[in-house]
């Protein structure tokens, strides 16, 4: 809501109050201000000008005229807008003047003729394009007559402009501030003043019209529905005063009788609506859900398909408006109307605000509606509609108000204690000084004893409970008044869980690794959701995705670090340590499930390049390292670690990705992104990108804290190397398996030293070398007991996998 | 010549050869030659039968001092070979000790973590608990427990994804609070409890918005907490990641789950409260939003609203980043260009 100060003053007395401080104070206490303006600044030398002569020149579009500004002589100025004439009073921008833009006018010569200034639309001067006048979109601005102007004068002041507008910006609760009176108690109660507001005196002097209608309304949805009848109205151009109020509330002018309702609904809050009345020749009127397949075109031209939730007023017929929302064509004022019917109604807000939702179509009245109304101003709002109307559009007003339905609401009295309400503030405000806040916010209030009894009138909706009480006295006692203090608490013992606290061992190490920590967005492509995973879930999807690549919770972390590796790879940064921890996302078993995962990827070089080019290509061997420091770091035992080659996860290289199982449980994969992957994103070609996602939810169960430390042996190592040929197919876990099973408890480590395949050797097999260390923690270790331990090892190598020793 | 004579020409000899003696080799055969066992030295010594008996004293005497004199000199020439051995060697292996070195990968967190773990180890330094909960979330306990009842107007401050009409992606860590108010056994103790993670709203991402951001919940629930308590927990946060220095303010405001409503501004850092861009000239930083937890959220949860009450805050991980490290597009948090998130190498956490 835009407040306009000059109009506050009609309430209160602001002769006190700077604007900006006034915005602040209210921030502070009330309702945010976005921005406090004034539509005269940065404009200068705008006068009135009265147009004494104006004749077209030949040929071209142009005016040439002659402008009294109040000078000695009128000033000659050519215009180019169609609507200039003798006679206008419009407004002149004089030699030197600065307009919209921090555009500077000068006198020039346009055509050859002299000109001294230029004639202005209200664009010019810096109004927006939504609220000028339609009459004067295309052209420049004529003053109406009655406007009191006189040539040579500013024209702020006549336009509205020497005004400083207050932006509400307002937070759902206090709605009760979109109008001017509701602000008015808001500011009122803020430098502690009563704001006038004015009771309506109105005079029927038409007949009683109250039964020459049918009216038939639903209580449900419309729980107050009055009208009112006006004959004889002259529709025409509202006067400046009011659309000055209206513009500068981001309102455009239209007529006297729409503008009179909008006027109303900023005074008061209550939406209007005028109809012309010949809409409702039947002499029915009726409230009522829309019917399947009904149509209504509104008054912004757009033909609506009604939905059975719409509430629409009907003619007993056809609809002729949306409630709560927007107007009818087939029921417009238009300037040929001569009796119009005046609506002050109240909607069901949720129906109103879905109607607005559903049809894309939200209006000042729905947004109003939607957040609530003053049930107190149904009929002074509608009296005040006709008593302007009445003057300033000669109109009649028929004797008495229909009230179709009239549903009553109370004052909310809410009853709470003193005691209460510094407790949960933290203060120690006397009764009476809470007596007087209230007093500030014109509500009644009684103390007896310790117990508060406070009415809250029905203009204040937004509050019902004590608390709410808490917050009127804690906002206008001033929370900068209260004290910081901490809570008075028993100890509480803080952290995280157990499974936060394993999680964050994966961090740790993972960034000590060199790795940089990624976040990606959760949701992506339906196909990228389920890459890179060995068996894909159901899907968690949302119903109305931004976009089909975020339409999709992944099921796997790995998809997001490619794309970062695209990204990053189209900037030229060639060398990649990324990880993510974060979660995945199903819908398995008819449950949503959530699983902590991490996920790590490499490209690139080991080192950053250097001068002495010692470097090597990140490749499997190198992160299939990298991730076991991580699982020796985390406790993890090695011989509990098992590779499997896996062909079939899609997005990865067939035969060169591996299952990670541990204790026989599958943990995640480690490998190679496919070419075909690589060759489809441009990004990514000739890259060799290598990672391996974690499922954490599996691998922190078994994980344990703390640890038994061991002394350094005492007795010396032995260490023996093997050397062997094998067929091709038999794999380095298949050999280590033959090896561990038979080279008994003295082997501490084993470690493969060296695989050949090639020239030397028959083509469909390949060699490979160990070095085995053996330890006897408690015994210096004999050659014999090793030889023993390899000749067993030997012969069951031949013996269970044909192995030559060599 | 006589023995003297023969001793006299050896030293001169002797010494000349092991100055020239140009490696320990060479320097080894001169030791030989002289005072091997087949040496110079011992062939006189051999040929003592031929000297005068009473002249036998004095070369003996002469030939030990001559030993004495070549052991010496060896010693000492031997030590010279191996000082300019050592020499050449520390020459031959000089290096430019201002050429780079070989720099391996460093890693580091997220800018988002940083923030949110240096929030955690605070606020576990208070008492509180960190909770985690679901991301995918039901309306009952995103909203309806949270006061937010369906049609209830400031849903529309929430555009939020839905999955189903029941399920959705959580617009906010409220939920967090939600549960672990409904399993809090109050006879154990006051409830203090932080909830950070993921949120998501229906937004376009743009330099401003997110589909995708962080939040981090706090919520404190016994018989005697206060407002006051509020501002001051408030004001520590405040200054603990903004500045010690900074000034802060609470404005009223509305969530449904609390009432009183509040959110919080910092005096800029940038401008300290004069006016800038960053502050929108006005001095101020809104940071957070925060209130009094509304009665109909205990009550929602079991709670008995009259005996028990508390305070809630709620804070945008992502905004708490970039005001800290002045960055002015949200969508750096997500892109994951490792040359923004190289800079945060050298962030103390």
């Amino acid at each position: 809501m835009l407040v306009s100060f000059n109009w506050l003053k009609d309430f209160l007395n602001l002769d006190e109050q700077d604007p900006k401080a006034l915005g602040e104070k209210i921030t502070r206490t009330g309702v945010e201000i976005a921005s406090v303006t004034r539509p005269a600044d940065g404009l200068k030398k705008l006068v009135v000008g009265h147009v004494v002569d104006c004749e077209g020149v030949e040929g071209t579009h142009l005016h040439l005229t002659h402008v009294d500004v109040g000078e000695d002589e009128p000033l000659q100025i050519v215009c180019g807008a169609p609507n200039v004439a003798a006679g206008e009073d419009v407004i002149v921008a004089l030699h030197g003047a600065r307009i919209a833009g921090n555009e500077k006018i000068k006198k020039g010569k346009i055509r050859g003729m002299e000109s001294y200034g230029m004639i202005c639309g209200l664009q010019e001067i810096g109004f927006s394009d939504s609220v000028v006048p339609k009459k004067y979109a295309d052209g420049i601005f004529v003053f109406p007559k009655d406007a009191d102007v006189k040539p040579g004068q500013d024209v702020y002041d006549a336009l509205g402009m020497n005004d400083y507008i207050l932006d509400f910006d307002i937070t759902p609760n206090r709605a009760d501030t979109l109008s001017m009176e509701g602000s008015a108690y808001e500011v009122g109660a803020i430098i502690d003043q009563k704001p006038k507001i004015e009771p309506v005196v109105l005079k029927e002097d038409g007949p009683d019209w109250t039964d020459s209608f049918d009216v038939k309304v639903d209580e449900k949805l419309a729980p107050k529905f009055y009208l009112r009848k006006l004959t004889g109205v002259k529709v025409d151009e509202s006067p400046l005063w009011m659309q000055t109020r209206l513009w500068n509330a981001g309102i455009r002018p239209i007529n006297n009788v729409v503008d009179v309702t909008n006027y109303i609904m900023l005074l008061t809050g209550q939406p209007m609506h005028a109809y012309d009345a010949r809409a409702f020749e039947s002499g029915k009127f009726e409230v009522r859900t829309a019917k399947d397949g009904e149509k209504l075109t509104l008054l912004n031209e757009k033909e609506v398909d009604l939905d059975p939730h719409d509430i629409v007023i009907t003619d007993g017929e056809k609809p002729v408006m949306m409630a709560g929302v927007m107007g009818g064509l087939n029921s417009e004022v238009t300037d040929d109307t001569t009796d119009v019917i005046l609506e002050s109604a109240i909607f069901d807000p949720t129906m109103v605000r879905r109607a607005a939702f559903r049809h894309a179509n939200r209006t000042e009245a729905s947004s109003r509606y939607e957040k609530g109304v003053n049930w107190d101003a149904t009929e002074k709002s509608i009296n005040a509609a006709a008593l302007l109307i009445r003057n300033e559009a000669g109109a009649t007003v028929d004797e008495g108000i229909i009230k179709a339905t009239d549903a009553k609401r109370g004052p909310v009295v809410v009853k709470t204690t003193v005691s209460y309400i510094n407790k949960v503030l933290g203060t120690k405000i006397s009764a009476d000084e809470m007596l007087h806040i209230f007093d500030r916010l014109n509500f009644d209030a009684k103390v007896n004893g310790d117990e508060l009894v406070v009415n809250v009138p029905n203009r204040r909706w937004d509050i019902a409970i004590p608390a709410d009480l808490v917050e009127e006295v804690g906002r206008l006692y001033g929370y900068d008044n209260l004290k910081s203090t901490q809570p008075l608490l028993p100890e509480t013992h803080g952290g995280y869980s157990e499974f936060e606290t394993q999680m964050r061992r994966f961090k740790r190490i993972a960034e000590g690794q060199g790795m940089l920590e990624a976040v990606s967005y959760s949701l992506t492509s339906p196909e990228k959701a389920v890459s890179f995973t060995k068996k894909a879930k159901a899907l968690v999807q949302v119903q109305m995705p931004l976009n089909s690549s975020r339409s999709t919770m992944r099921q796997n972390l790995m998809t997001g670090l490619v794309d970062a590796a695209s990204y990053n790879f189209a900037r030229k940064q060639m060398d990649l340590r990324l990880y993510e921890q974060g979660r995945v996302y199903d819908h398995e078993g008819g449950t949503f499930n959530e699983h902590e995962h991490l996920a790590a990827l490499y490209a690139g070089q080991t080192f950053a390049e250097n001068w002495q080019h010692e470097n090597q290509k990140i490749d499997f061997y190198f992160v299939k390292g990298q991730l076991t420091n991580m699982f020796t770091a985390l406790g993890i035992n090695e011989n509990d670690v098992i590779y499997k080659a896996d062909e079939a996860i899609p997005g990865m290289h067939p035969t060169r990705t591996a299952d990670i199982y541990i204790k026989d449980q599958y943990v995640g994969m480690i490998g190679m992104l496919a070419h075909s992957l690589a060759l489809a994103d441009k990004n990514l070609r000739g890259h060799e990108v290598y990672g391996y996602e974690l499922d954490l939810d599996v691998i922190i169960p078994m994980l344990t804290h703390g640890m038994t430390a061991k002394p350094a042996p005492k007795f010396p190592a032995i260490s023996r190397d093997l050397s062997i040929l094998v067929k091709k197919e038999y794999t380095n876990q298949e050999i280590e398996n033959v090896i561990k099973a038979n080279a008994g408890k003295y082997l501490r480590d084993l470690k493969v030293i060296d695989v050949y395949s090639g020239a030397h050797i028959e083509p469909d097999k390949k060699s490979l070398a160990y070095n085995l260390t053996f330890l006897n923690e408690k015994d210096t270790l004999t050659d014999e007991v090793v030889t023993k331990a390899m000749d067993q090892v030997t012969a069951a190598l031949k013996e269970d996998i044909e192995a030559k020793i060599r | 010549m006589d023995l003297f004579d023969k001793l006299k020409q050896l030293r001169e000899q002797g010494l000349d050869e092991i100055k020239k003696a140009s490696n320990e080799k060479k320097l080894n055969d001169v030791r030989v030659e002289l005072i091997g066992r087949k040496g110079e030295l011992t062939k006189i010594l051999h040929s003592m039968k031929e000297v005068a008996p009473e002249d036998r004293r004095e070369v003996g005497q002469k030939v030990n001092e001559l030993r004495d004199l070549f052991n010496q000199r060896l010693g000492e020439a031997k030590d010279e070979l191996v000082k300019a051995l050592i020499q050449k060697r520390l020459e031959d292996e000089k290096i430019d000790v201002t050429l780079p070195g070989r720099t391996s990968a460093l890693g580091s967190k997220h800018p988002l973590y940083l923030i949110l773990d240096d929030l955690e180890s605070y606020f576990i330094g208070m008492g509180y608990k960190v909770v985690q909960g679901p991301e995918i979330e039901t309306d009952h306990y995103c909203f309806e427990m949270m006061n937010l009842p369906k049609d209830h107007p400031a849903r529309d401050m929430q555009a939020t994804f839905y999955i189903d009409s029941e399920d959705l992606l959580r617009t906010q860590t409220s939920g967090d609070q939600a549960r672990v108010l409904e399993k809090h056994d109050f006879s154990q103790g006051p409830l203090k409890m932080v909830g950070p993670g993921k949120v998501y709203r229906r937004d376009d991402d743009d330099a401003t918005h997110s589909h995708q951001f962080m939040q981090m919940e706090g919520l404190v629930v016994d018989k005697n907490i206060t407002m006051s308590d509020l501002k001051g927990t408030l004001d520590m946060i405040a200054k603990h990641v903004f500045g010690q220095d900074r000034e802060t303010r609470l404005r009223p405001s509305y969530f449904p789950f609390t009432e009183p409503s509040v959110e919080m501004d910092v005096s800029c850092f940038n401008c300290d409260g004069k006016g800038c861009p960053v502050c929108k000239y006005t001095g101020w930083i809104e940071v957070l939003g925060a209130g009094m937890v509304h009665p109909n959220v205990l009550e929602n949860a079991g709670i008995d609203s009259t005996v028990y009450g508390g305070f809630a805050f709620g804070l945008g991980l992502d905004r708490f980043a970039i005001l800290k490290y002045g960055i002015d597009d949200i969508r750096d948090f997500y892109t994951n260009d490792v040359r923004f998130l190289k800079q945060f190498r050298k962030e103390e956490n």
